[in-house]
């Protein structure tokens, strides 16, 4: 495909839920990199991410992931879930029908597990052989535009450019959003699940930009089991209005719920106390 | 009895007799009635009134004007704190803290709180004695004493000049905006996710002035609060300018709106939890001094951090 025909990339920081974007990467490594960019970005959000790809491209993200995300923690609490290309979207004569059933029901599976959402990163250089044609590819694609739109999944579709043929590479750009950055920046904050004990791992700098993520994240946690442990150990800022939204979402649980600050800095403590942040289903612990 | 709404005396004494005389007093007055004390105060006074009080001390809540005044709007925290563990009960307060040791710019907050507190505690039950080293300290400073209480005693100086009685005037006449110098250091910002743009502003210009890492910190945080107000409830653009201003480093938040025309606003906590309100209120509590003011441009805020010496 010529590079005139490459789709702008999006800011990954501002992408709304159901948002289908592709990329098309000239090698293996750049392919690791987008999805790894990709997969860092929906983990730091609190997502759970699908990674569609083989074993080997699996290893390659795992190793590239920054080691605050603890790849092996996401994967233990489910957070990050890998599938074959075969597990995503079979291995014979494909019924869309019933592959778009199986996205619907993992978007459904992702809530009553506790994440607020979830997106997918997916190889897809096997799709047109599985299709027959890229036309059947282009036409999925599109369908797909609709159902993620419906179910609010944002995804990655990563085609290698130097598998494709002629003109496919624009038609199969032009079913997609844009195209997903190589590199982003670092989000300020990551907010990771934790099964045991159930809760959130919270790290980096919560304020205005990212409250209702931090909001987000322990209500979807909360949805499942009302008694939350937030690890704060690692969570360097934090300003008054997410603490008063953390104390609303206390003060939202069933009478048998209750939040647990864990790793609370000085600074958290002496601002829940000048401000009198305090709630009866809000625990403290240094 | 009758409950009525707060008293607010200027008390002028002049040497350890007189103060001891009159502040142990006044709290045992207030004993009798059942009206708890707190004291705040240098260790050298906190012992002559423990001496005059004798048994009765224990009935007295002492506290070092060193811990309570850093800064100082932790001290009216303090004593609000207290008046409102009285459940509604007459309590007496006495409060001084080394004024002469203050810089400017905390003498400006400090004539503030002492017009302001004739406001905010119009309707508590309360009788506040802010006691005024009469032997000691400059005219300039004695005459905060007299502007500010609605009764003064002791040795009252005379210090010439008219005496301003309006608080609300007075806290009008404290809220002059100050423009950033020209060599002010400026950040412009357009949305909340620039906020932490201006954190690694305050921290690496913060330790050139030289301030603890502990004191970057909080202004950080200070400045997060304002600029979250600034960005919510005012006008863009949010600005914040950084600058040393004598012995304080300024922290400077300005926006086009007159979101804080109030001299009151931030003064009282939140009275309920909700997401917003507290910011002014916290970011007093964590600096040296706090500005607030309105002009043409807009609103003002201008943190202070004071230097190391």
């Amino acid at each position: 495909m010529t590079p005139g025909a490459l789709p702008a990339s999006v800011d990954l920081c501002s992408l709304e839920p159901g948002t289908h974007l592709c990329a098309f990467p000239t090698d293996e490594q750049q392919s690791a990199q987008i999805a790894t960019t990709f997969v860092e970005r929906a983990l730091s959000d609190g997502d759970r991410l699908l990674y569609v790809a083989s074993d080997e491209q699996a290893q390659a993200m795992l190793r590239s992931l920054p080691p605050h995300l603890d790849a092996a923690a996401a994967l233990a609490a489910g957070q990050l879930q890998v599938r074959s290309f075969a597990e995503a979207y079979g291995r014979g004569p494909t019924d869309l029908g019933a592959v778009a059933d199986g996205f619907r029901a993992a978007a459904a599976q992702t809530r009553k597990d506790g994440f607020p959402g979830l997106r997918v990163a997916a190889h897809m250089d096997e799709l047109a052989a599985l299709l027959g044609s890229v036309e059947e590819t282009v036409r999925w694609e599109r369908l797909s535009t609709d159902l993620q739109r419906e179910i609010g999944v944002s995804s990655v579709c990563l085609y290698r450019a130097d598998r494709l043929s002629g003109d496919a590479g624009a038609s199969l750009a032009g079913e997609h959003a844009g195209a997903s950055p190589e590199r982003a920046e670092r989000s300020l904050a990551q907010f990771l699940a934790v099964d045991e004990p159930w809760g959130l791992r919270v790290s980096g700098e919560v304020d205005l930009s990212n409250r209702d993520q931090l909001r987000r994240a322990v209500l979807s946690r909360a949805g499942v089991v009302p008694r939350l442990h937030l690890d704060l150990r690692a969570l360097t800022f934090t300003d008054v209005g997410s603490l008063s939204a953390l104390r609303a979402t206390a003060a939202s649980l069933p009478a048998d719920g209750w939040l647990l600050l864990d790793g609370a800095s000085n600074a958290v403590r002496r601002t829940l106390e000048i401000c009198d942040l305090g709630h009866e289903r809000m625990r403290v612990q240094p | 009895m009758t409950m009525t709404g707060a008293t607010h005396t200027g008390l002028f004494y002049d040497g350890d007799q007189q103060y001891a005389e009159s502040v142990g007093g006044f709290l045992r007055d207030g004993l009798e009635q059942g009206q708890p004390g707190l004291l705040i105060g240098s260790p050298h006074r906190l012992d002559l009134v423990r001496a005059a009080l004798g048994s009765d001390a224990d009935q007295v809540r002492f506290l070092d004007e060193a811990d309570v005044y850093a800064p100082q709007w932790n001290a009216y925290r303090v004593q609000l704190d207290f008046i409102s563990q009285q459940r509604g009960a007459r309590a007496r307060v006495v409060s001084e803290q080394d004024l002469a040791s203050r810089v400017p710019a905390e003498l400006v907050d400090y004539r503030r709180i002492e017009a302001a507190i004739n406001v905010l505690f119009a309707d508590t039950p309360v009788d506040v004695l802010c006691p005024y080293d009469a032997g000691a300290l400059p005219a300039d400073l004695l005459e905060i004493g007299l502007d500010t209480h609605g009764s003064v005693q002791g040795t009252v100086p005379v210090v010439p000049g008219p005496r301003s009685e309006d608080p609300m005037g007075l806290l009008a006449d404290l809220a002059q905006v100050a423009p950033p110098p020209p060599g002010a250091t400026t950040l412009d910002l357009s949305s909340p996710s620039e906020v932490a743009l201006a954190r690694r502003l305050v921290h690496s210009r913060g330790a050139e002035a030289g301030l603890a890492p502990d004191l970057v910190d909080d202004l950080a945080l200070a400045v997060t609060e304002v600029l979250t107000n600034a960005l919510i409830h005012g006008t863009p653009p949010a600005r914040l300018h950084v600058y040393d201003d004598g012995p304080t480093w300024v922290c400077h938040v300005h926006d086009g709106g007159r979101g804080l025309a109030d001299p009151l606003s931030g003064m009282l906590p939140p009275s309920e939890p909700a997401d917003h309100g507290h910011g002014l209120w916290l970011a007093r509590q964590l600096c040296t001094a706090v500005d607030v003011g309105t002009d043409a441009t807009g609103t003002h805020v201008r943190l202070h951090a004071k230097r190391p010496a």
